[in-house]
């Protein structure tokens, strides 16, 4: 039992190894609350309640290591979602409307690092006028008004299974595993790293930056807009109103996975996906354990506190150890 | 034997201000050359022109006879130099392999990193310098010392043939620069020309073949080591005549008006006593890294101490932050115009008020505009601020009207002890006098002035008494004709 708490210690280090001990903790309370918590319907549910933040933390942990933030992701969800929508409706063949949607996401992220990188815009802003404009744009393309009547085969995307296993839900493991292997041993990906620690240093030693910015701002929206594409098939239907505020979430999911918002190069796939089941646990968990949903928000919020300063506390026992 | 690189009349110039004067200077292969001189003399600028950071002006670099271009740290990457950072950027939370092959990994044909035999290249390089770091180590977790072998390592990697180290062994410990300089020895012997900046000349004299001495932008010459001394080379850095441009000293030194007594912070200084008398301008000499502004700092609250007391007038005061050494009527300049002194995007007149705003209130706790006005004005007049526009944003004017205005702001809190840290950093010679005008006017109005200043003809030329830091201990209090440069040297370095 020691060695076994070493070897995933070793491997996984203090942060995450303490984040997977709460989660283990909270699910063994929640289990207790509910006998029901700990079956996989339950975990499909919960999972599934938080699956479209899931997709989009995927490519925010790759922009926040390379030092920059995504805001507009929330908005390019339900661009992406009523795009879809019209393009099928209006009769397009829906893989051919799928391809251009995404083609059409993944313009908005290189607009996002044209910004940061030419005209020296931080991503803060840039990606805030983004978010704003994005949505506008949901907006006026559907005249405020749902877009329904999808064909019987796009709800696949969303509503489908594979092996048992709801389809989002495996594209979110087939993205986190294949991108989390890349990121952890690829060159290429190896250097976001670099770019985020200090990206003067990365360019002295001849790393391209203004490619790996395109590339990861690219990327975020890509995977925004591949999200807006599941909630429109999940719902059979797509509002602009989707994802209000889930740019937030994806963060918070993001840093209480241990990536460093405040100072980039720093953070792992792994400890998005922890932080993803943390924030799908706190957001299911309360809906389970019979909390008043009026003091929801509030628990919920306190939770988050609590979560970013065992984030911060187990960076500081890091740092101290370096230096020790 | 033919230089490895050489370089002929380079020129380069800031602004209006010439760094470097025609020099001429030439590195021979597998040699360990010294660049030594004053701060400001043009060291660290000469070592960025060849190592592609700056550009040159004018004149002209050859690598083995050829002419080159050195634009970029990368160019002079290709051509074999390598310059070691003061400043180390390597990524904390990397590991020390991939930092030395950042972007140079070695991997499959899909561009997946092979690690083990990262680590080992990385590891073949540590046995080769016969340094002990383990390349799966995070780059976070070493100290500076190691972090600057990795760096050193990088170089290797790199096929370097020049190796430039800036002031290579300001942070380190005795032991870590016994071993660093193994190194540098052990890569003269495969042919690799170190290059290094210091200002410690024991240092210098021990693993140096040639030193270069750098004055005022102007190279004064390149002395083979075993045909020198540590006093011929003081007297090639000091050498110059500038007493008459500062105001004439303090004839009459009035009562003690602070004693401070045993400063301390754990093993970073100690020891630090001395007296600021009325109507006196004390000067605090020493190297860089001396701990000079470390120790001020905890004086007045804005830095850790561990001991130490202070009085005032006789009385002890206690000092937790700025604001209970104002009160005692201490105030401190600080040698960071840019991020600690000024409010960059505040108006001159605000930054001057700022300190002591109970001064420009009127009844009831309301700003009263003409009271700031008024005093603000005879301020800007004294100390000639330009232009004399109140309105105007701190961050539009010169670097010496910043620096008069950072004066301005300590006058306003009238301060009975006033220390100044580099008053006259990247301020131009003009308003350099200047400054020293109003400090020694300031003095005669009766309170003591602390200045800590790297400029060794500051300190001499304006300086009553001088305490000599170094390595956080007062080595010598000199005054009167003891205060020269040689003197002052001789305490700092020795």
């Amino acid at each position: 039992m020691k060695k076994l708490f070493y070897s995933i210690y070793n491997r996984l280090g203090f942060h995450s190894t303490a984040l997977l001990g709460v989660l283990i903790g909270l699910s063994i309370i929640m289990r207790f609350r509910s006998p029901y918590f700990l079956t996989w319907f339950n975990f499909e549910i919960l999972f599934m309640g938080f699956i479209l933040e899931a997709i989009m933390a995927i490519g925010m942990t790759l922009v926040i290591i390379s030092g920059g933030i995504d805001l507009s992701v929330s908005s390019v969800l339900p661009f992406s979602a009523i795009l879809t929508g019209l393009l099928i409706t209006a009769g397009v063949p829906v893989a051919l409307a799928v391809g251009i949607t995404l083609l059409a996401a993944l313009s908005v992220g290189m607009i996002n690092a044209t910004l940061k990188i030419v005209l020296d815009v931080h991503p803060f802003i840039a990606t805030l006028a983004m978010m704003l404009t994005v949505r506008g744009l949901a907006v006026a393309m559907s005249g405020g008004q749902s877009i329904s009547g999808f064909p019987a085969e796009f709800a696949f995307l969303g509503q489908g299974y594979i092996f048992g296993i709801p389809v989002p839900i495996l594209i979110f493991i087939i993205l986190a595993v294949g991108l989390g292997t890349l990121l952890r041993h690829h060159k290429f990906f190896q250097q976001i790293y670099f770019i985020g620690y200090d990206s003067k240093a990365a360019r002295v030693s001849g790393i391209n930056v203004t490619l790996m910015n395109y590339f990861v701002f690219g990327l975020s929206s890509l995977l925004a807009g591949l999200a807006g594409i599941i909630a429109a098939s999940q719902y059979g239907t797509a509002h602009n109103s989707f994802a209000i505020g889930a740019e937030l979430k994806v963060i918070a999911a993001v840093v209480i996975g241990g990536t460093n918002i405040v100072r980039g190069g720093e953070g792992n796939m792994f400890g998005t996906v922890l932080g993803v089941l943390f924030m799908a646990i706190v957001f299911n968990a309360f809906a389970m354990s019979g909390i008043d949903t009026y003091w929801q928000e509030i628990v919920n919020g306190i939770m988050l506190l609590v979560a970013i300063f065992m984030v911060e506390a187990a960076r500081k026992r890091q740092n101290r150890l370096a230096l020790g | 034997m033919g230089a490895l690189l050489e370089l002929s009349n380079i020129d380069k110039s800031f602004h209006e201000n010439r760094v470097l004067k025609s020099v001429n200077i030439s590195f021979m292969a597998g040699e360990v050359h010294a660049i030594v001189g004053e701060n400001g003399a043009g060291k660290s600028t000469l070592m960025k022109i060849i190592g592609g950071i700056y550009r040159r002006d004018t004149g002209e670099l050859k690598l083995e006879g050829t002419p080159v271009n050195v634009d970029s740290p990368i160019d002079a990457m290709n051509h074999g130099i390598s310059l070691v950072h003061q400043e180390l950027s390597l990524a904390d939370n990397r590991t020390v392999a991939q930092n030395i092959f950042c972007n140079r990994e070695p991997t499959n044909r899909l561009g997946f990193i092979k690690w083990s035999e990262l680590y080992r290249m990385a590891q073949d390089l540590f046995d080769d310098m016969a340094v002990d770091i383990h390349p799966k180590s995070l780059a976070g977790s070493l100290n500076v010392a190691r972090q600057q072998l990795v760096e050193i390592a990088k170089a290797l990697s790199l096929n370097a043939r020049i190796i430039i180290m800036d002031e290579p062994t300001s942070s380190l410990s005795e032991q870590e620069v016994d071993s660093l300089y193994g190194i540098v020895e052990r890569l003269r012997d495969r042919g690799v020309t170190v290059v290094f900046i210091s200002h410690k000349l024991t240092e210098v004299f021990r693993v140096a073949d040639r030193i270069t001495v750098l004055r005022d932008g102007e190279l004064i010459g390149t002395l083979p080591t075993a045909d020198t001394s540590s006093s011929e080379i003081i007297r090639m850095m000091v050498g110059r005549n500038i007493e008459d441009l500062y105001p004439p000293k303090t004839k009459e030194v009035g009562d003690a008006l602070m004693d401070v007594k045993d400063l301390g912070f754990r093993n970073q200084f100690s020891d630090i006593s001395f007296t600021v008398k009325r109507g006196e301008i004390l000067g605090l000499a020493g190297l860089v890294g001396a701990q000079r502004s470390e120790s001020m700092l905890a004086l007045f609250g804005a830095a850790p101490k561990t001991s130490g007391t202070v009085e005032v007038h006789g009385k002890p005061i206690t000092i937790k932050s700025p604001r209970d050494a104002i009160a005692a009527g201490i105030c401190y300049l600080t040698e960071d115009r840019r991020s600690k002194g000024l409010f960059q995007t505040m108006t001159v007149s605000w930054n001057i008020v700022v300190t002591s705003l109970k001064k420009i209130l009127a009844t009831g706790s309301f700003y009263q505009g003409r009271k700031r006005q008024d005093a603000v004005s005879r301020l800007m007049e004294s100390l000639d601020i330009n232009p004399r526009r109140p309105e105007n944003w701190v961050q539009n004017l010169s670097g010496g009207n910043q620096q008069k205005v950072l004066l301005g702001k300590w006058l306003f809190a009238e301060p009975e002890i006033l220390i100044v840290d580099e008053p006259t950093r990247g301020v131009d010679v003009g308003a350099k006098s200047q400054i020293h005008l109003a400090l020694r006017e300031l003095v005669t109005t009766g309170i003591g002035v602390v200045v800590i200043s790297s400029e060794q003809p500051e300190i001499v030329g304006l300086c009553d008494r001088v305490l000599v830091f170094k390595e956080g201990r007062i080595t010598a209090e000199l005054s009167g004709d003891e205060v020269t440069q040689e003197e002052i040297v001789k305490y700092a370095t020795v």
